[in-house]
């Protein structure tokens, strides 16, 4: 079936490609269609939208598998989900949501925000972008597919051997997991050097690195840990897709192996992912406390030092993911120390941002409501991380559901109230209108107060007794009261995330245009229209100080000086190259699931000529007149 | 235009023929390098448990001579670059010892 | 003079000398590609440590001081190490403008890949006569996936180089050919400095023991 598939897709690459086109009035309406230009985009900030997009989709899908396992977790000896089904709804609902929500949703405001606040006019490598884009997507879509082919992973989102290995995982579901996570984490790498040579190279003028606003500060960092934590996941996965499909012994005992090797790989990744998906919230945070205080930041050079620290020590700490495995205490006490002292950096984040309220003159918008909710939410997560951190202590916490509190505290407090803070504050820069803010402290409130219930519990079900990944308890566990409360704080979770929902469709329906600065911001993506412009900036900006836009507001002026004359501004040309050399990998993707070796290396070959293609382009984009420009200052302006 | 595209690159050619002796010179290192870690594995004149420590220092040094000379690294020039590979290198080592000394 | 030639003659007045940092393009592919290297370290280094890890577990096969064959080792070695040369020679050939000078030297690199790959699948192939396959051991899995990966390395790095000279070939030296050559050289230093490990962690220590 997967045969046919391919050669299907292969024949229509080899048609589109060798053709060019023979029918051109089709061609010329495909090429004009709305959908043609998203598919085609290299603009950072369509991208940006294609990621929140591609994040809002998958995050029904962790939505959906979290109700179904808290509606199970209702009884005890209930039987609405249970066994094999149940552990794919758990693997599946923390691999979605780490890989394919949270993370593009952080790409989503990177990739709208961080180019805007550094005065560029997109991303160093546009194409690749684009490509990392579609890559995210594809390795969503093979992973989930897995539900509709009958066998979604199920060995949790951390897939240990062996029992992710053959013997006990025999068919295709592992393989969803294996592949899936290959291809979009090639897309995250791609994305993370983007980010960094943008950041590095592509600043407005007198923009210095202690210059840079604290989100694209925590992107930089963000964007390293991704550098260096990926390539881990990808060894670690090839090994086990060698063991699964082509009988390579990594993992296997009997054969001289180890499975504490995919342990060690897996959460020498996972460690930095996690911040990862923590440091671009608390970008986010600095950025929406300090401009809803009408307060610099306060402490700024000690920010930037605190979140160099915990990428940096955010690589040493991996192990204490392991406590149990019998490393041995000098290995454990080791381990213990870097992740309490990981606090230290936090914890001089946390003071900073409640130095820079005190004293301001505070707004709550929903943005801020977020951030403001954030804080005691994402110290309690920290907090019982510390608690974590004792290996004695955790030999008794280990796989409970004192652990899962502790993370969806921080992951949730952290990542998911930052990156809904973010959406708030961006919203009007990516669609030139705000959300409504009725609405949004509805959808704040439900949502913080559901989230307690779900999960302040938790604690309280771990240190009770009842282990995690488990579709069931007995009458007598004395679990029954607080399972269900935290299933009824699930379902209040879902309603205020439908609020989300409502409330832009409604804004969009109401909406009323922003003008370049809703918020009174203090950054440079505030002194363009909104939305921005296709080219971002007439003129490059030229920056005098940090928060180069409040400086100029504080001495009298009203839009930054420009750093260069007008000029023709040099554009890159849209592509439809990422689009298909994705479809390249998902091809190779599928024939592996399937144990198509011929398939999956057709997918390959599809990939590689498609790189050639690409290397033999004259593409040198296009160049947009002063005219134009003036033309599209004006209409933005008017 | 002929005279001047000569004159550059005679010019071009004096600033560059005297790297071009620099790279021969790196390279004559690593030969070098290379030889003496092959002759302290295979003539078994060295205490067997300083082997191992002396090739994997003679393979540190023959990576430092390809980054900055081979590949036109250059500490002044290039500090954020030289920061990010030594970030790498340094993760890499970390991962790499820690897989040996704790599996 | 040929299309080329003629093409690089008419630019090359104009060419800087470093032309691969000329263009904030360059500059970007330049910075991006360093970057992208210190992933791949990282990505060697963990299937270093799984070799380490895993080198003892040979079950019933040979040993690491039994099978290594350490003279074609020291052939491949030096054939690696020369072509790293050479293709530093092409950038100068790059960095003089001297379009003849770059594809020679880039050619010759792409020869001496080329040798390299044989010995080594020369190699593998009597490794799996004596019984040290991929599937065989641990040990195996393991020696197969760090070396291969390498070795899938230095086929990619010889299609790409090959693939850039056809490109110089029509359009000759300019500043958007320039970033491409000067970026697939540091490829090809990367791939000879991991040989250096390999040749010292997997081999000469697989001979000491």
């Amino acid at each position: 079936m997967a045969t046919i598939v391919t050669i299907i897709v292969f024949i229509l690459f080899l048609g589109a490609i060798l053709t060019g086109g023979y029918n051109k009035e089709l061609m010329a309406r495909f090429r004009s269609h709305w959908l043609w230009d998203w598919i085609t985009t290299v603009d950072h900030k369509k991208i940006g939208i294609l990621y929140a997009l591609g994040g809002g989709f998958f995050f029904i899908f962790g939505g959906i598998e979290a109700l179904l396992m808290r509606m199970q977790l209702f009884y005890p000896n209930n039987d609405f989900i249970v066994g094999r089904t149940f552990n794919e709804l758990l693997s599946m609902h923390g691999t979605t949501m780490i890989f394919f929500v949270a993370m593009p949703l952080l790409f989503a405001l990177m990739n709208v925000a961080v180019p805007l606040q550094i005065g560029a006019r997109d991303v160093a490598f546009p194409f690749l972008n684009a490509l990392g884009f579609w890559l995210f997507f594809a390795g969503g879509l093979l992973m989930n597919l897995s539900w509709l082919f009958g066998n979604a992973p199920d060995a949790g989102w951390t897939n240990y051997v062996p029992i992710a290995a053959n013997e006990y995982s025999a068919g295709t579901g592992i393989d969803y997991y294996v592949l899936g996570l290959q291809i979009s984490g090639i897309g995250t790498l791609i994305g993370g050097i983007n980010f960094l040579v943008t950041i590095i190279n592509m600043r407005a003028p007198g923009m210095s690195f202690l210059r840079m606003p604290l989100f694209t500060w925590t992107s930089f960092v963000a964007s390293a840990l991704i550098l260096f934590g990926f390539p881990p996941l990808t060894a670690g996965l090839f090994l086990i897709m060698f063991e699964r499909l082509f009988g390579a012994n990594f993992f296997d005992v009997a054969a001289g192996g180890n499975p504490i090797i995919w342990q060690h790989l897996f959460w020498i990744f996972g460690h930095p992912e996690v911040y990862i998906v923590i440091l671009p919230a608390f970008g986010v945070m600095s950025e929406v406390i300090s401009t809803f205080s009408k307060k610099r930041l306060f402490g700024y050079t000690s920010m930037v030092f605190a979140t160099i620290l915990i990428g940096f020590l955010g690589f040493m700490v991996w192990a204490h993911h392991m406590f149990t495995v019998g490393m041995g205490p000098v290995a454990n006490s080791i381990f213990a120390i870097a992740t309490m002292a990981i606090a230290v950096p936090t914890g001089i984040k946390v003071f900073n941002w409640l130095f820079t309220m005190w004293g301001g003159k505070i707004r709550f918008t929903t943005a801020m409501l977020y951030a403001v909710g954030f804080i005691p939410t994402f110290v309690m997560g920290g907090v019982t991380g510390v608690m974590l951190a004792s290996p004695p202590a955790d030999y008794q916490y280990h796989d409970s559901y004192f652990v899962v509190a502790h993370f969806h505290y921080v992951l949730i407090g952290g990542t998911v109230f930052g990156v809904l803070a973010g959406l708030y504050y961006w919203w009007p820069k990516m669609f030139g209108y705000t959300l409504n803010e009725k609405i949004g402290k509805w959808n704040f409130w439900l949502f913080f107060i559901g989230f307690h219930m779900t999960f302040f519990i938790q604690h309280f079900i771990g240190l009770f007794g009842m282990p995690r990944r488990v579709f069931t308890y007995q009458p007598e566990d004395g679990l029954t009261l607080i399972n269900q409360i935290s299933t009824y704080g699930a379902f209040l979770m879902a309603v205020a995330s439908i609020l989300l929902v409502v409330n832009i469709v409604y804004s969009y329906r109401h909406r009323v245009p922003a003008g370049n600065d809703p918020w009174d911001g203090r950054t440079l993506e505030w002194t363009i229209s909104s939305p921005a412009p296709f080219y971002n900036f007439a003129q490059l900006p030229r920056v005098r100080a940090l928060d180069a836009f409040w400086h100029e507001k504080m001495n009298g002026r009203k839009e930054m000086e420009p750093a260069e004359p007008l000029g023709p501004i040099h554009m890159p040309n849209d592509t439809h190259l990422p689009f298909v050399m994705t479809l390249g990998f998902f091809v190779s993707g599928l024939g592996f699931v399937f144990r198509s070796n011929e398939v999956g290396v057709l997918g390959l070959i599809i990939v590689i000529l498609t790189m050639f293609v690409r290397s033999f382009e004259k593409d040198h984009g296009y160049h947009v007149e002063t005219d134009e420009i003036e033309k599209t200052e004006k209409g933005a302006n008017a | 235009m002929e005279a001047k595209v000569q004159q550059n690159q005679t010019q071009i050619k004096k600033q560059s023929s005297e790297s071009s002796l620099k790279h021969l010179i790196s390279f004559g290192w690593m030969i070098l390098l290379t030889a003496v870690a092959f002759a302290a594995v295979a003539l078994n004149i060295v205490p067997q448990n300083l082997v191992i420590p002396l090739i994997l220092a003679l393979a540190v040094v023959q990576v430092f001579l390809q980054l900055f000379t081979f590949m036109h690294l250059d500490f002044k020039k290039h500090r954020l670059t030289v920061m990010f590979m030594f970030t790498g290198i340094g993760i890499g080592v970390i991962c790499a010892v820690a897989l040996w000394i704790l599996v | 003079m040929s299309t080329a030639e003629l093409e690089h003659a008419k630019t090359s007045a104009g060419l800087p000398p470093h032309p691969e940092r000329a263009t904030m393009e360059g500059r970007n592919k330049v910075l991006g590609f360093w970057l992208f290297l210190g992933a791949e370290t990282v990505l060697f280094a963990c299937l270093f440590g799984t070799y380490l890890a895993l080198k003892g577990s040979t079950l019933d096969g040979p040993t690491t001081q039994e099978l290594y064959k350490i003279p074609m080792v020291a052939a491949a070695t030096i054939i690696l190490l020369t072509s790293s040369l050479t293709s530093v020679l092409g950038v100068l050939g790059l960095h003089q403008n001297n379009y003849k000078k770059l594809m020679f030297w880039f050619g010759v690199t792409v020869l001496l890949g080329a040798a390299f790959l044989g010995l080594e699948i020369y190699e593998f192939v009597e490794y799996v006569h004596e019984g040290h396959t991929f599937t065989s051991s641990a040990f195996g899995s393991a020696f197969y996936t760090l070396v291969g990966t390498h070795g899938a390395h230095v086929l990619f790095g010889i299609t790409w180089i090959t693939a850039l000279m056809i490109q110089a070939r029509r359009r000759g030296i300019n500043l958007d050919t320039a970033p491409k050559f000067f970026v697939a050289s540091l490829y090809w230093h990367f791939v000879d400095v991991v040989w250096v490990f390999i040749f010292t962690v997997v081999y000469l220590m697989g001979k000491v023991g």
